[in-house]
């Protein structure tokens, strides 16, 4: 059984990871924008959201998830 | 006489729920009539049908669909094949016609109602005599899934969406009850043949799987290793053992022909648009999920309505559009049904000590459940489509103010892509679908086929009902021809070369959805002979220039 706290963990790690590619794509010149494109933004905001519901899960400790 | 507060309330509750199951059973008769009308038409009322019809006409000859398309009749289908071979018993009943799909496309959207009923009342309530519980709420988050502009749409078409979208919700009723004390193995084995299934009828399951496979990880790591895995083995072997038996063409055809362009904008509006036609049901279904998230156990339905949301941001693929919402909108009606089902049941009393002392003991419990009927109430308009001509449908367009706001326009709004205005109203505004069909285009049906009887030997259309009713076979099917062209994947040599010979008498268009070297060949070869207006469409109908002398004379 998987608790809140490891599925905040998971949540956290994978949303760092996609902010992380989202920016390396424009650090490694891809993506048909100049600077940060609209779909960039997007994901990047869905990402931090995604970051904060893990940190509030972790927080939430053993429960089931 | 003075009159408790809570009974006021009850009656008018039973009052509203009374008001909001008959607006949704009006909106079901809506669907059952455009249904009727789409099994009487025999052509192409979407573009895919009649290719979808065509893969089932080979599947019964022993044949594949997916098949080398720079090779005449540079043909191939780009979907998975469960759909089609479902449709393969019903061909001898009804023949080569696309009642068949239809029939089973509608058929499993009344099986998809039937679920979210069922779950829905299985997870609402336990006591006997709650009518709320055990009907109202099941019973309209069923018919609100039928009242969905999209499920009405694309419901009663010869096309996969709504077969995926039954396997879908089938997966997911069985595998939420995958600990279940008796059955629970049996629960699973069957949720991972609906999740095989509905992989097997169009690719994007695969977050259906994802929300099944995680839903059963967070409860039992080790089952979900085991049926993950021997899911993928079991899909893997026949997805093998197809790209063996097709020479790689299934590959070619499913995978790599449907990578095509991406306008992140059109997802965008289309996610508007979902969420403004199905506003209710998305609000409930997303609080359901934040409440499970952080205040009890996610359960196998809020995780499908969050996967759900995965295949909705695939829409602004080129060739999707808003079906991919469809597992979305099922989702969503069954998950608000939950949520409303879990705020009825919520003991509110103690935590409105103030307004209970005002409304009386019970009153709150009252005031729930006559604002459980509203809320269905108010977002029933939401979602509003009716035709606007006929007996029934006239008058009451009228009355409602929509007669005159028609899907296609009319008079100088017209829209340019098309060429008769439609007798249809839909709240999602310009929509090629959901109209009823006119004697008109009867009609024009009727002087296309004309042009095809004449032909001699296979024709070259972008619809494929009309070479399947002339009985001639189906040559290329034109979005697929364009998906592998703009992918680099598609030699278009032969065709050019066919066309060059002018060796089809006859050309139809619709969209001229053809790659472009194809309709270059196409105007140094083909004169315009005709153009035919018919289920709002223009059907330009193109005779091969050396044998313009047989070609019929266009009616006056």
């Amino acid at each position: 059984m998987v608790t809140k706290r490891q599925l905040g963990y998971f949540v956290v790690a994978v949303s760092v990871i996609g902010i992380v590619g989202i920016i390396a794509v424009d650090v490694l010149g891809a993506g048909r924008w100049g600077g940060f494109g609209p779909l960039q933004r997007m994901g990047i905001g869905l990402g931090l959201v995604a970051v904060a519901a893990g940190l509030v899960l972790i927080r939430l400790g053993d429960r089931p998830a | 006489m003075t009159i408790r507060l809570p009974r006021v309330l009850k009656g008018t509750a039973a009052l509203l729920a009374v008001l909001a199951v008959l607006v949704y059973l009006g909106y079901f008769v809506i669907y059952i009539s455009y249904a009727v009308e789409l099994f009487r038409w025999p052509f192409d009322y979407d573009q895919g049908e009649g290719f979808e019809l065509y893969d089932a006409i080979l599947y019964r000859q022993g044949l594949w669909p997916y098949r080398d398309n720079a090779s005449f009749p540079f043909y191939a289908s780009n979907y998975p094949p469960l759909f089609h071979l479902l449709m393969v018993p019903l061909l001898p009943i009804f023949g080569p016609r696309l009642i068949a799909g239809r029939l089973l496309s509608f058929g499993a959207t009344l099986v998809t109602a039937g679920a979210i009923f069922v779950v829905v009342r299985r997870n609402v309530t336990k006591q006997r005599g709650d009518w709320m519980g055990m009907w109202f709420i099941p019973l309209v988050s069923g018919l609100a899934f039928l009242a969905s502009n999209y499920v009405y749409q694309i419901g009663p078409l010869c096309r996969m969406h709504m077969t995926l979208v039954m396997f879908e919700t089938l997966a997911i009723a069985f595998i939420a009850e995958f600990e279940h004390r008796k059955h629970g193995t049996r629960n699973l084995l069957v949720g991972l043949v609906m999740l095989f299934c509905a992989g097997y009828t169009k690719q994007t399951a695969v977050f259906t799987v994802a929300a099944a496979i995680s839903y059963v990880f967070l409860r039992d790591t080790k089952k979900a290793v085991l049926a993950g895995g021997g899911l993928a083995l079991a899909a893997g072997a026949v997805f093998w053992l197809i790209n063996t038996a097709t020479g790689g063409e299934w590959w070619l055809n499913i995978i790599e022909a449907n990578v095509n362009e991406f306008d992140y904008r059109r997802t965008l509006f289309l996610f508007r648009q979902w969420f403004s036609l199905h506003t209710l049901f998305i609000l409930l279904g997303a609080g359901y999920f934040i409440y499970e998230l952080f205040w009890d156990r996610l359960s196998a339905y809020s995780l499908w309505f969050f996967f759900a949301l995965g295949v909705g941001a695939l829409s602004g693929k080129w060739g999707a559009g808003f079906g991919y919402f469809n597992t979305a909108v099922a989702a969503a009606c069954l998950t608000s049904g939950l949520a409303l089902g879990k705020l009825k049941e919520i003991d509110w009393e103690p935590r409105f000590d103030l307004w209970r002392s005002s409304v009386g003991r019970g009153g709150v419990r009252a005031v729930i459940a006559a604002i459980i009927p509203l809320l269905y109430l108010l977002q029933a308009p939401r979602m509003l489509h009716l035709p606007t001509a006929g007996p029934v449908w006239a008058p009451l367009s009228r009355t409602l103010g929509v007669d005159d706001q028609l899907a296609y326009g009319s008079g100088e709004s017209l829209a340019p892509t098309h060429c008769a205005p439609v007798s249809y109203y839909d709240a999602m505004g310009y929509t090629q679908l959901g109209h009823p069909l006119s004697a008109d285009d009867y009609e024009a049906g009727e002087r296309i086929m004309a042009y095809v009887d004449a032909a001699e030997g296979p024709i070259f259309s972008e619809e494929a009902m009309f070479s399947i009713l002339a009985d001639k076979p189906v040559v290329t099917n034109p979005t697929q021809l364009l998906n592998l062209y703009n992918n680099g994947l598609l030699d278009t040599t032969e065709i050019v070369d066919h066309v060059d010979q002018q060796a089809f008498d006859l050309v139809i268009f619709r969209a001229q959805f053809y790659p472009p070297p194809v309709l270059e060949a196409i105007g140094q070869n083909y004169q315009p002979v005709d153009q035919v207006c018919m289920n709002g469409f223009t059907y330009h109908l193109l005779w091969a220039r050396d044998r313009l002398a047989n070609a019929p004379e266009p009616p006056r």
